[in-house]
């Protein structure tokens, strides 16, 4: 069994060889060893392309920069993207919400390990479920098996957050927002915002306000999170890009935790589920 | 050479924010920002880089430049004026972004005089780096560790201390000369330290290089990964870009009041070149990503004199896609160098 | 002494002293300063622009429509297409509005004396134009052929219906409309703007053009002034950026390195074309 990366460098390879695809989304190494987002054009390249603990960036965010015909009369370009188990889901999100086509991309997905992210390890790698993504069209098998967590989530942490008072918690989010920048790397990195005009930043209707302050930052992360309720797929790309540390996976797993009890839902794990919050069902009745 | 033992610095930090508001370093949530303090032990002494610079307090992330009352009349009055501030432990990087940025507003016509209100009651006292920590390069853009530029004092930890810290106090201007009056000092044969530099780092192409540069597919291939956030922008100490909008600030039957924001906003998000009717010059990552730095390193100091980057290396820490703005200066000397090499050949 | 700090951002208070339909949403915006000093000192040249502030909804770039030689009021054409346009468009005579300017640069209707002048207007692009075309009327010895392409989406955008036979009447003057769709009763000609320039055919020879639209009509019209022998230095354009500041510190309107709120609006294409960014 060759190593996951180079299952990851020959599939490159195939795509791009064989005119599958016209661009590889993988991971790489910059010339001071960190690891980034690689993105592969040519077969001779496909070098490049790695897989170690640190490959924890959700590149499906990608896909979106792919999906517009890039001028009039031109194809969609046609992309492949390396995925762990949590993108994967994401990658499901986006089929759902007719963001990309199906045979427009095709997946490498890995069954991965813990991953790091800042030299510590993922908190979302604890509770994932599957390790073996949802959705591939070229499976990279580990070289040894991999462990599947023992217990699905338990949501302790949010079970422990909700036994305070709602005043304590939220002094701990104005505490965690007052250092927000607003610099929205959280959003930029997230494959589940990909509007337009941000609700944010729109004029007209005039939602907020440009402020970089405590009222405009908490109004931004709450709605965001309003805005991923049972979109999320807990990838933690938010919590990763931050450059104030703010722990932005406690808000998404909280609402993940609600649409779980609420729906039985679970982002992007099955294709065919449609997300709730999303679907209309006029057979639903929802416990009130 | 005048000297200041800690024990004299921290009194007389502590009288200072009795008297204006002080800025330093503090520890917040384990993230370095520049923040007022009651007194010199809310300061995280013994801090190297911050994560913030202390641009927001020359040129805040938000501020109201204007106020537009609306009743029986309508009245506009400017935003009241500023508090004295003294920011303490400003590292030379950040006060050399602080002269780039006053090249714009101060010297640039017109003259903003809001600006020139709040940069007239800001005092800067720079503590000088021992070193150049990782990711910084002061030195590939002009700058020194220990360097004087744009401070109205600066403080140099003194070594072989055998009574606790010490600084030797270099006073740098009229406003250093008064906020100092008064307060015990030494006077001490005392050699200032040299920083310890890094080496190896590359030289920085003149702007004709960059020119030549420009439409280069590398720009294309840097660009493919950036996120379009505003993180590099907004930790940076000179980026300057800024958003304007008209917000309520107060409403009551008959009475409004509106303050005219002015808030920081970056270059590299894709609403932010947007015109009427949606088009968009830069409509990609790559283009916008490139505008950045070009502006730096070529449009801002042919524009107005200094480069736009003063290597106190936050991007590199702070960008999650690992764009590495060092990377992008040997890389383009790369590039200019290969382009000569094409042209002897 | 206290020091005087001036806030070039802080607008003055205006009146709004006249308001008229112009075209479907376009209107002519009339006021003059409330400040006799400011106002007397509100000196402009056709091309330049001022922001004008609806107060408590926001502020946006407008060209001056007017001349001073012609008008004791300040006039902007306004296009409604978002929450200020929208907001000026409700005021009426007395309400107040704030305005900054006047800002950027405007044609060096001196450089084009002796010259034969060509003028391209698309649109709303046609209202920084207009002050053009009367300061040229005003002075008519001064120059050479006046020869004005007008164009809009369709008859009911066409701006200065009003002023088309004074513009006619003029001697060595044409005026040539065209509309991209034509409605019934237009007598004129339908199709591109740059159709109907290439089919007249200006002569290059001693001349200077003026465009003024939207971007990519800039682009076009650039093309089919370069078929017809205009040097690109005999092109002068008025670009377009969504301008905050409008004083050349926000950053958001360069185009490399020019501004175009301060080296702009007005530009001459050979400089355009030197910029290492497209405007388009």
């Amino acid at each position: 069994m060759s190593s996951q990366q180079e299952q990851i460098r020959e599939a490159a390879r195939a795509y791009l060889e064989g005119g599958v695809v016209s661009v590889v989304i993988g991971y790489e190494h910059g010339p001071k060893g960190q690891v980034r987002p690689a993105f592969v054009y040519e077969a001779g390249d496909v070098d490049r392309l790695i897989w170690s603990r640190e490959c924890n960036q959700n590149l499906t965010t990608y896909l979106h920069s792919f999906k517009h015909s890039p001028r009039r009369g031109a194809p969609v370009p046609r992309v492949a993207v390396v995925v762990r188990a949590c993108d994967a889901r994401a990658v499901n999100l986006l089929l759902h919400e007719q963001q990309i086509e199906r045979d427009n991309i095709k997946v490498i997905g890995v069954v991965c390990g813990d991953r790091e992210a800042r030299g510590q390890e993922r908190q979302a790698c604890r509770y994932c479920q599957e390790r073996e993504p949802v959705i591939y069209d070229t499976l990279v098998e580990p070289e040894a098996p991999v462990k599947l967590s023992e217990t699905p989530d338990d949501y302790a942490d949010i079970l422990e957050m909700e036994e305070w008072a709602p005043q304590e918690r939220l002094a701990y989010w104005l505490t965690e927002f007052d250092r927000c920048i607003r610099c929205y790397a959280c959003r930029q990195a997230c494959p589940g915002c990909y509007c337009f005009e941000c609700v944010a930043e729109q004029v007209d209707p005039h939602w907020s306000s440009i402020a970089v302050e405590l009222p405009e930052k908490f109004f931004f992360h709450v709605m965001r999170a309003f805005h991923l309720a049972g979109r999320c797929v807990g990838c933690d790309a938010c919590e990763a890009v931050c450059p104030m540390d703010i722990p932005l996976s406690k808000l998404n797993r909280k609402l993940a935790k609600e649409v779980e009890d609420l729906f039985g839902y679970r982002t992007g794990d099955d294709p065919a589920a449609l997300p709730p919050l999303a679907t209309f069902n006029p057979e639903e009745r929802l416990p009130l | 050479m005048r000297v200041l033992t800690q024990s004299q610095l921290n009194e007389w930090l502590d009288d200072l924010a009795t008297r204006l508001r002080l800025v330093a370093p503090v520890d917040v949530q384990g993230r370095l920002l520049y923040r007022p303090v009651r007194d010199h032990e809310a300061i995280a002494w013994g801090y190297e880089r911050s994560d913030m610079s202390p641009k927001t307090w020359t040129f805040p992330a938000t501020e109201a430049i204007v106020t537009i009352e609306q009743g029986s009349e309508t009245q506009i009055n400017d935003a009241p004026p500023p508090d004295p501030t003294v920011i303490f432990g400003v590292r030379p990087c950040d006060a050399r972004a602080a002269l780039a940025i006053d090249a714009l507003f101060l010297e640039k016509e017109p003259r903003d005089g809001r600006y020139a209100e709040l940069r007239d009651a800001t005092t800067l006292i720079g503590l000088a780096c021992p070193e150049m920590w990782d990711s910084c390069f002061c030195t590939v853009v002009g700058g020194l560790p220990n360097g004087t530029d744009g401070l109205d004092m600066l403080l140099t930890e003194l070594e072989g201390r055998e009574h606790g810290q010490s600084y030797a106090v270099q006073v740098l201007s009229a406003k250093g000369e008064r906020l100092l009056a008064g307060v015990t000092v030494q006077d001490r044969d005392v050699a200032l330290p040299e920083p310890k530099l890094t080496e190896g780092l590359p030289t920085l192409s003149p702007s004709s290089e960059w020119k030549a540069a420009f439409d280069d597919v590398y720009w294309q291939r840097l660009g493919d990964r950036c996120l379009a956030c505003r993180a590099c922008t907004f930790v940076c100490p000179t980026c300057r870009c800024f958003d304007v909008r008209d917000e309520v600030a107060s409403r009551r039957p008959g009475h409004t009041v509106f303050e005219r924001l002015r808030a920081w906003d970056a270059c590299t998000s894709a609403p932010y070149r947007r015109i009427a009717g949606g088009h968009n010059p830069r409509p990609t990552p790559q283009s916008r990503l490139r505008n950045r730095f070009y502006c730096k390193f070529m449009y801002y100091p042919d524009d107005f004199g200094p480069l736009g980057c003063v290597g106190c290396g936050r991007c590199i820490d702070t960008c999650p896609v690992s764009i590495d703005i060092l990377e992008v200066i040997s890389d383009v000397a790369r590039l200019a160098a290969r382009e000569s090499a094409e042209v002897r050949a | 002494m206290s020091k005087v700090y001036t806030n070039p951002m802080k607008p003055e208070l205006a009146t709004v002293r006249g308001v008229r339909d112009l075209a479907t949403g376009i209107k002519l915006l009339q006021v003059t300063l409330d400040d006799a000093a400011a106002m007397t000192r509100f000196v402009y040249e056709p091309g330049q622009f001022a922001e004008v502030s609806a107060f408590g909804v926001g502020e946006s770039p407008f060209g001056i429509a007017s001349t001073t030689a012609r008008s004791e009021v300040i006039e902007f054409a306004v296009n409604r297409v978002g929450t200020v346009t929208q907001a000026l468009h409700r005021l009426d005579v007395g309400d107040k509005v704030g305005v900054r300017g006047p800002l950027g640069n405007g044609f060096p209707l001196d450089e084009f004396k002796g010259r034969n002048v060509v003028v391209l207007g698309g649109g709303i692009g046609g209202a920084p134009l207009r002050p053009v075309i009367q300061s040229i009327l005003d002075n008519r010895g001064d120059y050479g052929k006046l020869s004005i392409f007008w164009s809009a989406r369709n008859p009911d955008l066409m701006v200065f219906t009003d002023e088309y036979e004074e513009w006619r009447q003029s001697p060595d003057t044409e005026l040539h409309l065209t509309v991209d769709n034509a409605t019934p009763g237009w007598e004129h000609s339908e199709g591109l703007i740059t159709t109907l320039v290439e089919g007249v055919a200006p002569s290059a020879d001693s001349a200077v053009t003026i465009t003024c639209g939207p971007p990519i009509m800039i682009k076009f019209a650039m093309l089919s002034l370069q078929k017809l022998g205009f040097a690109s230095a005999q092109n002068w354009v008025t670009l377009e950026a969504k301008m905050k500041c409008g004083i050349g510190k926000c950053g958001r309107c360069n185009l490399g390195d020019q501004f175009i709120c301060l080296d702009g609006p007005v530009f001459r294409f050979d400089r355009v074309e030197q910029l290492l960014e497209s405007f388009v």
